[in-house]
């Protein structure tokens, strides 16, 4: 089963390409959103093939928690280009 | 019950998988994207993006309490944090009277988005603030509150040369220097005004 998390580091390579080459902060910032979801989400594989709990867990906190931080970053940049 | 080494994993697996090297040999890439960035928002973007990537990486390794806090702490709260302050020390203030801010007059709103182009090449923001009176403008600056003043020069004065209309005077010799350098509207006269006899903070 390896081979789904290999593709999953491939597919993660995409956005983080992204985030370095593109100068726009908003096209940053999706590249984030990308990973986040991505990187949870890998972990969550990564929790079923191991049958461990603890991690399944925390990769669902994360999964949220990421979404949460990603939105109060997005308002702080936005109300930064509005002044 | 957590476990926040890797002998965990070395435990349940013998040996350590392949995709256990690749996904940390990610944790490298984007630390050295993030030390080749110049805006400091950018920056601050990978920097999350590397908390996302190292909260990965902890949670591959059987770590799942440091991914935990990684995400909360690395990712969330200090990058919020960062921005924060980052806005409100990466700024010029600019005092104008609010006679001039009501005024649509073509030759202020060009000074204007000229002086915000040489401010945000150097990554600082430009905030304008207005106040009724000169005086009250005088007093601003004087007491740290802009660090420079862009007021309308008075049409005797201007006579001679005619292409100056507004006045611009800077307390902070640093900013003082980048606008006379890069500045390149001729519509405004530079002044520095040395404020550093009182006691010098800015």
């Amino acid at each position: 089963m390896d081979f789904i998390l290999i593709a999953m580091i491939l597919a993660l390579l995409i956005p983080i390409y992204e985030a370095w080459q593109d100068n726009d902060i908003w096209q940053k910032m999706l590249a984030f959103a990308s990973i986040a979801t991505k990187t949870s989400i890998m972990m969550l594989v990564v929790s079923v093939l191991r049958d461990d709990w603890p991690i399944g867990v925390v990769a669902v906190i994360i999964l949220s928690v990421g979404n949460a931080g990603l939105m109060l970053l997005a308002h702080l940049i936005r109300r930064m280009n509005e002044i | 019950m957590f476990w926040p080494t890797v002998l965990v994993v070395e435990k349940q697996h013998k040996m350590i998988d392949i995709y256990t090297y690749v996904i940390i040999a990610l944790l490298p890439l984007a630390a050295l994207i993030l030390v080749f960035q110049v805006n400091p928002y950018h920056a601050l973007v990978i920097r999350a993006i590397l908390g996302a990537v190292a909260s990965l990486v902890y949670a591959v390794l059987g770590a799942a309490d440091v991914a935990l806090t990684e995400a909360l702490v690395g990712t969330m709260l200090a990058i919020t944090l960062y921005v924060v302050a980052v806005r409100s020390s990466l700024v010029m203030r600019l005092g104008i009277l609010e006679e001039v801010a009501t005024e649509k007059e073509q030759y202020f709103t060009e000074l204007i988005a000229n002086l915000r182009q040489v401010v945000n090449e150097h990554h600082l923001r430009l905030e304008l603030v207005s106040y009724p009176n000169s005086e009250a403008l005088d007093n601003a600056l004087k007491n740290k509150e802009i660090h420079a003043t862009c007021t309308k020069i008075s049409p005797q004065d201007s006579e001679s040369e005619h292409q100056f209309i507004y006045q611009t005077a800077i307390r902070v010799h640093h900013l003082f220097e980048i606008m006379q350098n890069e500045l390149t509207l001729p519509t405004t006269t530079l002044n520095y005004i040395n404020l550093s006899h009182q006691e010098d903070k800015h």
